[in-house]
């Protein structure tokens, strides 16, 4: 707490005849926890560097890291990182979800870190292009990507033999759920056999994620939806796509493979459950590797196999995974040196060795291609194969200021869908006609 | 007069409450109301600030599609203004050097132009730091340049020759931060969910209070004031219970009473009744589980009152009427219920602005679904001014929300004391006349 009310500003301080520099730096950190702890050791490491390659130039360079990162939850980190660049407190460098860009970047309370570190230069010449586009805004370079990740749908190798696959069937999962000859009927239809041959209780065939997250805009690109229109820079509503997604939970109910009242599962539970093999197929995070085996699942790849979600099945549907990277954003505060050092650092953060000690610690994917050259992370049998199998096909939500409302929207029609409280077609036009009023000319529906 | 001041400085510790605590809040809220104030455009008001975005805005809104262009493009240019800057700045060995490289090239965007001046390797540039500082000074884009007035934005197209016509329109279009406007009443009235809200809120008012703050809180101070002193402390006591746990324990104590793997399915279980989430299975399910958690609560708060008003009641009425051979309904009818009107309306009352107001229950257990069937005008405006996953609060459109409510409440609490006739309650004693 005493961090938090602590004045963050620099003190750029004259003493005698050798111009000793100090800094304060602090680093808050949304959505993390003690597995996440390189998020701000990576820039404490970095002040080390940095102050080392001062004391090498002869100048004399004092950096002090002070980190957050026990918010509660999104909602309270959002809420007091904007309150505090309201009132001019914000820490000078924040970690954040990609999707703060947009709002953040318009409100003024952060500055794009193109204005300090050159991007055709190493690290940030060898992080991946696509990652670096998910940290822009409008052609601006506003943040660099502090990580990856991706997310795959799972399958219990036991459940799947049982209802009749090989190991040979089940290790070219990935391949054919990335060439669209497995789909989400396929899904349907195999959990199904799971719950009926009662090697999984009712309800627990398929088993999501108990709450709003990127993953479920992932089964609307599964049915062909786009959220965003590049070219006018619009936000996306594709109709068919979305009533088909709907429809998708709505049948899984009734199949009883999905339970009509899953949403709200307390998450403790449901990653006991998906890790000892209490449901057939789920989807989750890359991260999840790390968890299960905190679960008790000691042989991660003899018990599950992971895939792209799988397509639709429907015309113009596909295989894709969504990436949510965090990304590490400089706020405007103090003056222009303090976010030169600032950026200085997250720029030694962002180095392979040293973002490889938060992938690999995490259970986190890499940002840079040089990673995999790195022995800690080539070395991960998790890290090595989920970044070849998902990595590839992974695109991110928009960072679009009214994205938020969309993405809230679309999971309170898909809930109202999946609970029965309306069809999914009913459930669509209140969506449409929410979006419509509330977006207006930023929305195109399809 | 005197005794007027001193009645004065009496209540000033209560009217600088109000004023503070009530009145302030409600007309900021009622000021945010008529604004579009969200995270984007800030709380303070905004900058001028030129993005591709607004340059699509202004290209859908018909600003002559050669100012647009005009905007697009600029970039960065070599040229004789820039070259001074350089000159003055870095001095005249790195002037000549970008003159002979790249007098009068363009370049899209500052990336490209920070690759040029990387290229020329000139000692002067070989810090980061410093060869922005002179790719700045060949910008003639005025794209993504935050200025902080307008008139510093209109002296930035004016030296790009943008049309003195157009200046309005792109000054507006580059504005980051919030404006008045009724938009957000207009959506209220308009978008499908604010009805269901309103409904679910009517019903959660009206049931919870009706049921339990008034008429269950009414039975229990009743059927105890008939028992022993001693039997009906002990039983209030245990009914005041649930107001005293904290939210969270008491929810999670009623989630493993409800959920599909909690008490009542177990209890259930052997006599062949499947199991099922008892909170969620249908809304029917979660009304009912939202009413009787927040009831259980609430009821404890009407008994209290109730009992205390009835122990009021002079003994001797009673006593009469158990002589003139009431019975006990007779008595409750005729003595004790019509004495009770003043604690009826202030339960009433308080109970219906608290409940109007309040959400953290519901938000606890049933989270306002399943399918938003239990979500309540109060969580709505929760979710929109301080909970987004997106990230972009919308501070506006909450503070609608909530004024609202506000407004709703005040009407409800005049039309009460109408109701209960409260001028005649503070009426002199007719004796007094």
């Amino acid at each position: 707490m005493k961090r938090f009310l602590t004045a963050t500003a620099l003190c750029g301080t004259l003493s005698g005849a050798a111009a000793a520099q100090t800094y304060e730096i602090t680093v808050w950190s949304g959505g993390s926890g003690e597995a996440d702890s390189y998020r701000w050791e990576a820039i404490e490491m970095a002040a080390d560097i940095l102050e080392r390659e001062a004391a090498i130039r002869g100048k004399e360079l004092s950096i002090t890291v002070d980190y957050k990162f026990d918010f509660g939850g999104w909602a309270e980190f959002k809420q007091a990182v904007t309150l505090a660049a309201e009132a001019g407190e914000a820490p000078e460098i924040v970690v954040t979800s990609h999707l703060d860009i947009a709002p953040w970047a318009q409100a003024g309370y952060i500055v794009p870190v193109e204005d300090y570190l050159d991007l055709d230069a190493w690290p940030l010449s060898d992080v991946y292009p696509n990652l670096m586009e998910i940290a822009s805004v409008g052609g601006v370079q506003w943040g660099v990507p502090q990580d990856s990740e991706s997310r795959p749908f799972f399958f219990w190798r036991d459940h799947m033999r049982a209802i009749g696959y090989s190991d040979a069937e089940i290790d070219a999962l990935p391949e054919a759920v990335q060439k669209g000859e497995y789909t989400l009927k396929n899904v349907l239809q195999d959990a199904g056999r799971a719950v009926e041959m009662g090697l999984v209780e009712k309800g627990m065939g398929f088993y999501p994620r108990v709450s709003n997250g990127p993953d479920y805009a992932q089964f609307y690109q599964s049915f062909g939806g786009e959220m965003y229109d590049a070219a006018t820079g619009k936000l996306v509503l594709d109709r068919a796509a979305m009533t088909e997604f709907y429809q998708f939970f709505v049948d899984a109910v009734e199949a009883g493979i999905t339970s009509r009242t899953h949403i709200g599962t307390d998450w403790n539970e449901w990653y006991a459950d998906v890790a000892n093999g209490r449901a057939a197929m789920w989807h989750g995070g890359t991260w999840h590797y790390g968890r299960y085996q905190r679960e008790g699942n000691e042989d991660f790849f003899g018990t599950i196999a992971f895939t792209l979600i799988p397509a639709g099945g429907n015309e113009g549907g596909r295989a894709n995974t969504i990436t949510h990277p965090l990304v590490y954003l400089i706020t405007d505060q103090g003056d222009d040196d303090v976010q030169n050092i600032a950026a200085q650092l997250v720029e030694i953060a962002t180095e392979p060795r040293i973002n490889s000690l938060h992938a690999i610690q995490s259970s986190h994917l890499a940002v840079s291609k040089s990673q995999s050259s790195v022995p800690l992370y080539a070395q991960n049998p998790w890290a090595n194969a989920a970044t070849s199998v998902l990595l590839p096909y992974a695109n991110s939500q928009p960072n679009h200021p009214d994205f938020g409302a969309y993405a809230e929207a679309m999971w309170s029609g898909l809930e109202s869908a999946w609970t029965g409280t309306q069809t999914p077609e009913n459930a669509v036009a209140e969506l449409e006609a929410e979006l419509t009023a509330v977006l207006g000319d930023n929305l195109i529906v399809r | 007069m005197r005794q007027d001041r001193i009645g004065f400085l009496f209540i000033t510790p209560a009217v600088f409450a109000v004023v503070v605590f009530y009145l302030v809040p409600v007309l900021m809220t009622a000021v945010i109301a008529f604004t579009d104030m969200s995270t984007a455009t800030g709380i303070r008001g905004g900058d001028y600030v030129l993005t591709e975005s607004s340059l699509r805005k202004l290209d859908d809104a018909s600003l002559p599609a050669d100012t647009v262009a005009q905007l697009a493009e600029g970039g960065f240019v070599v040229d004789a203004d820039g070259l001074a800057g350089i000159e003055a700045q870095f001095g005249a060995a790195l002037t000549t050097r970008i003159a002979t490289a790249l007098l009068d090239e363009k370049f899209d965007n500052r990336r490209e132009i920070e690759r040029a001046l990387n290229d020329l390797r000139a000692p002067e540039l070989r810090i980061t730091r410093d060869r922005k500082a002179a790719a700045a000074l060949f910008q003639r884009s005025v794209l993504n340049t935050r200025h902080d007035t307008p008139e510093s934005l209109r002296a930035a197209l004016s030296v790009a020759d943008i049309p003195l016509a157009d200046h309005d329109q792109i000054v507006q279009a580059a504005y980051t931060g919030w404006s008045w406007t009724t938009r957000n009443f207009e959506l209220l009235v308009s978008l499908p969910s604010t009805l269901r809200y309103a409904l679910n809120t009517l019903m959660y008012v009206s049931v919870t209070l009706v049921v339990f703050n008034i008429g269950l809180g009414l039975f229990l101070a009743i059927s105890t004031f008939y028992l022993p002193e001693r039997t009906s402390a002990t039983f209030r006591a245990i009914w005041f219970m649930p107001r005293i746990l904290p939210p969270v324990l008491y929810v999670l104590m009623w989630k493993w009473m409800m959920l599909d793997s909690g008490f009542i399915a177990s209890v259930l279980a052997p006599l062949g009744v499947a199991r099922i989430n008892w909170m969620m299975e249908t809304e029917v399910h979660a009304w009912v589980a939202v009413i009787l958690i927040n009831g259980v609560v609430g009821a404890s708060f009407g008994m209290i009152i109730f009992a205390s008003a009835i122990k009021a009641i002079p003994q001797t009425m009673l006593m009469a009427a158990e002589v003139d051979g009431a019975s006990r309904w007779q008595q409750v009818r005729f003595i004790i219920l019509p004495q009770m009107r003043w604690p009826i309306l202030f339960v009433t009352a308080y109970q219906t602005l608290s409940l109007l107001a309040s959400f953290e229950y519901i938000l606890l257990s049933t989270g306002g679904g399943p399918g938003s069937a239990t979500e309540v005008w109060a969580m709505a405006a929760f979710r929109t001014a301080l909970n987004n996953y997106g990230g972009n609060l919308q501070y506006g459109m909450g503070a609608t929300f909530a004024l609202v409510l506000v407004l709703i409440g005040t009407a409800l609490s005049l039309i009460y004391l109408r109701f209960f006739n409260f001028q005649a309650l503070l009426s002199k004693p007719r004796i007094e006349r």
